[in-house]
């Protein structure tokens, strides 16, 4: 059996700069996506019985860069053809950015972190992959926790909002501890389209913790290929948040969610099944 | 383990500095060629890294590079398996890129979009790896354990890389890890696994895919078998960003684990295809880690790495190197590491060096190490009727 033992959502970084100077330090070298999971990850990792033996999951972010690494693209073209390209200095984070899952990286190293780690992501719908992953570790006995993360930020254009989230399972019942879910309602959590930020920032205020102290299960990850492709706003949090957000205000029982297209991979029809107990 | 459940190889396709074919990637490599070649569009922009193993398939500045190398790759594994993507899963990897710079300049292109286009026509579950070097290994080792789970019953898997730019070309130089130009040199020898002059890897471009399946629905179909999947091992270094530690702990872990997974003992391998990047720190860590591993069977234990001939293809790597591994446990040969000729203090291992060596090599371990940490090792066995 799998349980959602915990979770955090981590929007907004200024929080983690006073509260945590500490974990600050650690994250401040990265990309949005990557502060934003390391962010929440470490918070949701604070309940783990053994964050050091706990399987890994981390997606990484679908809207990836920064606003450096497309100044850097930027300045590549525009160069002109009797300079040297040679001249021009790349961050090496940049690099690993492009190369590695950091937030999986780093978060092994900070807690080191040995065992299973999965890095998925940067495609649309991997995150329901990312579960179906949890699900496949903890039955498969070799680990007692797993620990699935996933940042990213709202738009390539317009960096600067995003969002964090980490969920801990445990194959042991445990409560669940919800960490700074955003209750809102279905449908208004997702990625806005390009240059839809605002409205992602309007919803930043209204963040706030809901304990959620009982025992939720994951059950399944059913999928269901559709007859025709969808289109979809890749996303690597905003889907799991949205489900988080609908568990939640769900007060008992079994909860059969069908993740809105727009959150999937284009190609399934998701539903992730659940239950509280 | 049940029949039903045990897990064969039926079909590769890669590309690579050596030719678009597996056979060129073998010929390739049994000929102690290099595909690494100096590249006049970075000599022209004054990089201080001209050479790559570039794939010829597709242009450079085509936008669509990635997608076109990765597909062709695939459906050379999907015709030799004789498989249709709709009954078998896609677990595959590419590297995280963010834009392309092409014919009509510089264009966001998340890597993902790519992977969503190959993945489409296949049916769940459709994975897409990203733990850096190591993805490609991992990629394969996913889809073994799925297969061997009972959750499907066939896999395409592999990975492909379109990294050969100046962003990555001036990136990895300044992490110290890519082979900078030499005047004195041949640029063919850029990258040097093992040896005492080795001063980094060389980019490639690559696509390697191979097609999983059951045993028991590939003998029920007389496919033809290529090799046995009989393991599949991972774990974290844990340490830095950007270098393993000296002793190799974290690849020693995950050559166990896959031993432990396939029930065999160290010295029930009889060759590695060895990550060997060429990097000064990462040769000496899986150096150390395979002698700790093998005790003094380290000696007689040929190890081979495919990255002096067709460059370090990144998410691609893994795969193309399974495809040498399988090939070895086919034929017993294992080839020359291309561009190794005096191994370096620390280094010392069974190399082939110069030319390939003729074995009874049968079970044959692949490894993978990625820059982050992440580390995987898949065993293949030769099966034999």
């Amino acid at each position: 059996m799998t349980y959602l033992v915990a979770a955090a959502e981590r929007r907004d970084l200024a929080a983690v700069r006073e509260a945590s100077p500490e974990l600050w330090r650690q994250v401040r070298r990265y990309n949005l996506p990557v502060q934003l999971a390391l962010a929440a990850a470490h918070e949701a990792g604070t309940h783990a019985e053994n964050i050091e033996t706990a399987a890994l999951i981390s997606l990484a972010p679908c809207q990836a860069g920064s606003p450096d690494l497309y100044r850097w693209g930027e300045l590549v073209v525009s160069y002109s053809p009797g300079k040297r390209l040679g001249e021009v200095r790349v961050n090496p984070t940049h690099t690993l950015h492009a190369v590695d899952n950091l937030a999986l990286s780093a978060f092994a190293i900070a807690h080191g972190n040995h065992v299973y780690g999965l890095g998925l992501g940067g495609a649309a719908g991997q995150a329901w992959c990312g579960l179906e992953a949890v699900l496949e570790r903890l039955a498969s006995g070799h680990e007692t926790e797993a620990l699935l993360m996933a940042g990213d930020q709202d738009s390539i254009e317009r960096p600067g909002a995003g969002l964090g989230v980490a969920l801990l399972f445990s194959r042991l019942p445990k409560p669940c501890a919800a960490l700074g879910i955003m209750p809102h309602s279905r449908g208004k959590n997702v990625a806005p389209r390009r240059g839809g930020a605002d409205k992602m920032s309007a919803l930043h205020s209204v963040s706030k913790a809901l304990p959620l102290g009982r025992l939720i299960k994951l059950i399944a990850v059913e999928r269901q290929r559709q007859a025709e492709a969808h289109a979809v706003r890749p996303h690597a949090a905003a889907g799991v948040s949205e489900l988080l957000a609908v568990m939640a205000q769900h007060r008992r029982g079994r909860l059969s969610y069908r993740v809105p297209v727009e959150h999937g991979d284009g190609v399934d029809q998701v539903t992730v099944v659940m239950e509280r107990l | 383990m049940s029949s039903s459940r045990r897990v064969v190889v039926t079909g590769t396709g890669a590309l690579s500095a050596l030719g678009a074919t597996t056979e060129d990637l073998w010929i390739g490599l049994l000929s102690g060629r290099s595909g690494v070649r100096r590249l006049p569009r970075f000599v022209a922009a004054g990089l201080n890294v001209t050479t790559g193993g570039e794939v010829d398939a597709a242009p450079g500045d085509d936008i669509d590079r990635d997608r076109k190398i990765a597909y062709r790759a695939i459906a050379a594994a999907m015709a030799e398996a004789g498989r249709d993507p709709a009954e078998a899963g896609f677990v595959w990897s590419t590297g995280l890129d963010t834009f392309q710079v092409g014919a009509a300049g510089f264009t966001h292109r998340a890597a993902g979009a790519c992977f969503s286009a190959l993945a489409a026509p296949f049916s769940s579950p459709r994975r897409m790896i990203a733990t850096a070097c190591a993805s490609g290994t991992q990629a394969i080792g996913e889809a073994f354990r799925l297969i061997r789970a009972g959750q499907i019953d066939a896999c395409v898997a592999g990975g492909s890389s379109v990294m050969l730019t100046p962003f990555y070309l001036i990136g990895f130089a300044g992490l110290q890890a890519i082979a900078l130009d030499r005047d004195d040199e041949n640029p063919s020898a850029a990258c040097q696994p093992f040896d005492r002059r080795r001063r980094g890897f060389a980019l490639a471009d690559g696509a390697g895919a191979l097609v999983l399946e059951t045993l028991a629905r590939a003998q029920q179909r007389d496919a033809v078998i290529l090799a046995e999947v009989i393991g599949f091992g991972m774990s974290q270094d844990a340490f830095d960003l950007n270098r393993p530690p000296e002793d190799g702990a974290g690849a020693e872990l995950c050559m166990r684990r896959a031993l432990a997974d396939a029930g065999l003992a160290p010295t029930d391998i009889h060759a590695v295809n060895a990550h060997g990047t060429g990097t000064f720190v990462g040769d000496l860590a899986e150096a150390a880690a395979l002698r700790r591993l093998f005790g003094e069977a380290w000696k007689f234990i040929p190890v081979s790495s495919v990255k002096g001939a067709i460059g370090h293809a990144m998410a691609a790597a893994g795969a193309l190197e399974a495809i040498v591994a399988i090939r070895t446990c086919a034929t017993g040969i294992v080839p020359p590491t291309v561009n190794l000729n005096e191994p370096d203090a620390g280094c010392e291992l069974d190399h082939v060096i110069g030319k390939p060596r003729a074995t009874e090599a049968r079970t044959v371990m692949s490894v993978s190490f990625g820059m982050g940490g992440q580390n995987a090792a898949v065993i293949f066995k030769r099966i034999n009727f």
